[in-house]
C-alpha cells in the first residue's frame, strides 16, 4: 500500500495493537487501544471482531480480552522470548521463532522439551536461530489449526 | 505446536498419549514459516498467505503431504 493512502479503522486497530505489544510485551486492553485510537470501546469491539473474523487475532469469551495477537500471547506459556531485554510470551513453538521474526531483532527462545522438560535456549539472530539440533512437532494438520488454536 | 529435543522423545511423547507422530520440522525450516508468517506482522499491510501460497511454502521448505497441505481450509482470503 502507498505510504500516501489513509489506512483503514481495522488496519490502524490492529497496528496499534501489534505496537504497543512490541513496546510492552503484553497485548493491551481495549481501553488502552480505545484511548490511542481516539475511538469508542464499541468501535474497537467491534473492529476486533472483523479482526479475528479475518485471523489476526483471538479474543478471550468476553470479545475484548486479546488471548493472541499471533505471535504474541497475552497470557504466560511455557515459551518465552526476551528481544532487546523485553520478555514476550509466544503462542507455540512456531511463535516463539515468530516474535523475533516480527520484531526484527534478535532475541532468545526460552522454552522445553515437551517430553524431556529439558530446558531449550536457542539464540535467534537477525537471520535466523543458532545451528541446532533441536526439533519442532505439530500434532494438528494444516487444514485445521485454527478449529482450536489455543489447542494447536 | 512444541519442541523436542530428539525424534525419539517425539515418539515417546505421542506413544503416551496414543496419537500417531507427525512430520517432523527442523529449526532452519520453522525460522523459514516463521519469518514467513511473521515477518510484516508489524506493518500496516501484512497478509496470511492463502492457502495455496501455503502449500507452495511448505513444500519449498521439504514440508510435503496432505498433513501439510491446506487446501481444506475455508480461510484463503488476503488479510491485514
Amino acid at each position: 500500500m502507498p505510504e500516501d493512502l489513509p489506512l483503514d479503522f481495522d488496519t490502524k486497530v490492529k497496528v496499534t495493537i501489534y505496537r504497543v505489544t512490541a513496546e510492552s510485551g503484553t497485548p493491551p486492553s481495549i481501553e488502552a487501544v480505545a484511548a490511542k485510537m481516539r475511538a469508542t470501546l464499541a468501535a474497537i469491539k467491534e473492529s476486533y471482531a472483523r479482526l479475528r473474523a479475518s485471523r489476526l487475532l483471538l479474543l478471550e469469551a468476553d470479545g475484548v480480552t486479546i488471548r493472541m495477537a499471533p505471535p504474541f500471547s497475552g497470557v504466560p506459556t511455557q515459551h518465552r522470548v526476551t528481544v532487546d531485554g523485553r520478555e514476550y510470551y509466544a503462542n507455540c513453538a512456531w511463535d516463539a521463532l515468530g516474535i523475533p521474526a516480527a520484531l526484527h531483532r534478535p532475541g532468545v527462545v526460552h522454552s522445553r522439551c515437551e517430553q524431556s522438560l529439558e530446558p531449550l535456549r536457542l539464540e535467534v539472530g537477525v537471520s535466523g536461530p543458532e545451528p541446532s539440533t533441536w526439533l519442532f512437532h505439530c500434532l494438528v494438520p494444516a487444514a485445521r489449526w485454527w478449529d482450536d488454536l489455543v489447542f494447536t | 505446536m512444541l519442541f523436542f529435543r530428539s525424534e525419539e522423545l517425539i515418539a515417546a511423547w505421542c506413544k503416551a498419549r496414543g496419537v500417531t507422530p507427525r512430520p517432523i520440522v527442523r529449526m532452519d525450516q520453522l525460522w523459514r514459516l516463521a519469518v514467513t508468517w511473521y515477518g510484516t506482522r508489524l506493518e500496516p499491510v501484512s497478509r496470511r498467505p492463502a492457502a495455496e501460497e501455503m502449500r507452495s511454502i511448505f513444500e519449498s521448505i521439504g514440508l510435503t503431504g496432505e498433513f501439510w497441505d491446506p487446501r481444506a481450509d475455508s480461510f484463503n482470503q488476503v488479510s491485514r
